[in-house]
């Protein structure tokens, strides 16, 4: 409980972050940052001078959003949005990480529909565009194509963000803080610790067929049971890279036969 | 028709440079223009437009081109967009070339560019939202993330610079090869054998990553006890006899079948984990 509200500074400088972020204009590198909120907490974590705190608490968000992918440009949740709001109040009201994600979820559902608005207002922006295209008027393009939709984003993220976190962050901290230790806090603690399953199970169904299932439950069990070594991820990484090679390896010998 | 053929009007010859100048644009403009209409069709025109002004020189072919582009196109970044833009210009290429030497009827038509950029956005955007989307970001989030839970920045940052380094480079290798190929790129990715493997073998690895992640980080547990003349049992423990790691296998199960039966419903299988996860801390079994 080290904070008991944003500065000016602070808030404004995690809104324009946010806005960077879901107005795609740090180009593709924009995709992570929009998925993920492991650098949104990062920058939550410098801006507000607590990043292992605020590292502890995007990595639960994470496991909630991992398998968000979003084909045809849209998710039912904007995690970096999510995490812009639900760091902040975490630090400030001192909530453990898997408390955090009850604030993260409802957050990241509002900011789908933020993002929705964006296609909208580009929508208008694409008839000046269709004129300079016609002109072929290089400079018209770059206001229309670049400048413009950045300007818009910018405009609809920055205030919002900077408002919830101002105004916002100190009520919604203040408010879990006077519940902090009891009854909800506990079931607020279990949902956030099961979620985690809810990424992870959408994750292998995006990404793998069914007879896949095989090598998380290897996975699955390997780690339970060797839990006690402290196995790193990068070496579990490798010993998947090389079941994966040699799963590759027979089955295309078969194919070949 | 030889009359016209003034040597200013000759398209330039597009080199690797102009190549990565084109990616480079296409990979920044990317999803910044996004609308409901045309979708990315912008940023792929912002890509092209220095390509295309090498190529045409006459006023009234240049504007038929930009005004070609921003025609309906929706892609992945990578694996679509990359690919595509490669193909893209070596048709414009072509077609700039056979307008020039007077061979209008022989040269690729605009509705050969728009089909070859319609038909190949979608499948060429499936194997990229699976191979980079899906696959690649996040066994490079699983990796870094026991850091990030230990309270270092460097679980956020590596797998953000690797991912958008990796991604990079092999997005213009896609370039080169859709211009070097032309639609026979898009063969080679869609069809092509090594494609098959590579993504079976990254499919795998995530999913084995996954495994390792849900066995750390899915924390259910019962807090369920009970006395027995004067004997406590505490059911954990047993689960714990029985199978180590049972709930937090069987949350995740559950959830995977929920998905199988009635389709991705994100939302609705949020709103349904939290209530019955909620209600069974509520009563004191979790």
């Amino acid at each position: 409980m080290q904070h008991a509200s944003l500065s000016v500074a602070q808030s404004l400088l995690i809104a324009l972050w946010v806005a960077a972020v879901q107005s795609r204009a740090l180009g593709y590198s924009t995709l992570m940052l929009r998925f993920s909120p492991m650098m949104t907490g990062f920058i939550v974590g410098l801006v507000m001078g607590d990043v292992a705190q605020a590292m502890k608490i995007t990595a639960a968000i994470q496991l909630v959003y991992m398998g968000m992918i979003a084909p045809g440009g849209a998710m039912p949740s904007e995690p970096a949005v999510a995490t812009s709001i639900a760091v902040p109040v975490a630090l400030l009201s001192g909530l453990k990480p898997t408390e955090a994600i009850a604030i993260a979820v409802p957050v990241g559902m509002l900011g789908s529909y933020l993002y929705q608005l964006r296609f909208y207002f580009n929508t208008f922006i694409i008839r000046l565009t269709d004129k300079f295209a016609s002109e072929t008027n290089d400079k018209g393009l770059f206001l229309g194509i670049i400048v413009l939709p950045t300007i818009v984003s910018f405009v609809l993220y920055v205030p919002l963000i900077f408002v919830a976190l101002y105004y916002g962050a100190p009520v919604i901290a203040n408010f879990t803080a006077s519940l902090a230790g009891g009854k909800i806090f506990h079931i607020l603690s279990v949902i956030g610790g099961g979620l985690a399953a809810l990424g992870i199970a959408l994750i292998l169904k995006v990404i793998g067929k069914p007879s896949f299932l095989v090598f998380f439950l290897l996975a699955y069990f390997m780690a339970v049971s060797l839990a006690s070594l402290k196995i790193n991820t990068v070496t579990y990484a490798i010993i998947g890279g090389i079941v994966a090679y040699l799963y590759v390896m027979f089955t295309s010998a078969n194919a070949e036969a | 028709m030889s009359a016209e053929k003034d040597k200013n009007l000759a398209p330039e010859k597009i080199t690797t440079k102009d190549l990565a100048r084109s990616w480079f644009r296409w990979w920044y403009a990317n999803e910044i223009p996004h609308s409901f209409d045309r979708y990315i069709a912008p940023s792929l025109l912002w890509g092209l437009m220095p390509i295309l002004r090498k190529l045409y020189k006459k006023q009234e072919d240049l504007k038929e081109a930009y005004e070609r582009h921003m025609q309906f196109f929706n892609t992945q970044a990578i694996w679509g967009g990359g690919t595509i833009l490669g193909i893209t210009a070596s048709l414009e290429e072509a077609r700039a070339n056979a307008l020039y030497e007077g061979r209008e009827d022989e040269a690729v038509s605009a509705e050969v560019i728009n089909s070859t950029k319609l038909g190949l956005m979608g499948p060429l955007a499936g194997i990229g939202d699976a191979i980079d989307s899906g696959t690649v970001q996040y066994i490079l989030l699983a990796i870094a993330l026991p850091w990030a839970q230990a309270g270092s920045g460097l679980g956020a940052l590596i797998p953000w610079i690797a991912f958008v380094t990796l991604t990079y480079i092999y997005g213009f290798y896609f370039v080169k090869l859709g211009h070097r190929l032309g639609r026979a790129a898009a063969v080679e990715i869609v069809g092509g054998a090594n494609i098959k493997k590579l993504l079976n073998g990254l499919s795998v690895l995530g999913i084995f990553m996954m495994g390792i992640l849900a066995a750390s980080y899915v924390k259910v547990s019962t807090s369920f006890k009970w006395t027995i003349s004067g004997k406590e049992f505490v059911l954990q423990n047993i689960l714990d006899q029985v199978l180590p790691g049972l709930l937090p296998l069987v949350t995740v199960m559950g959830v995977y079948l929920y998905f199988t039966k009635k389709g991705l419903k994100i939302t609705q299988a949020l709103l349904g984990l939290s209530v019955i996860l909620g209600i069974l801390a509520g009563i004191g079994l979790l």
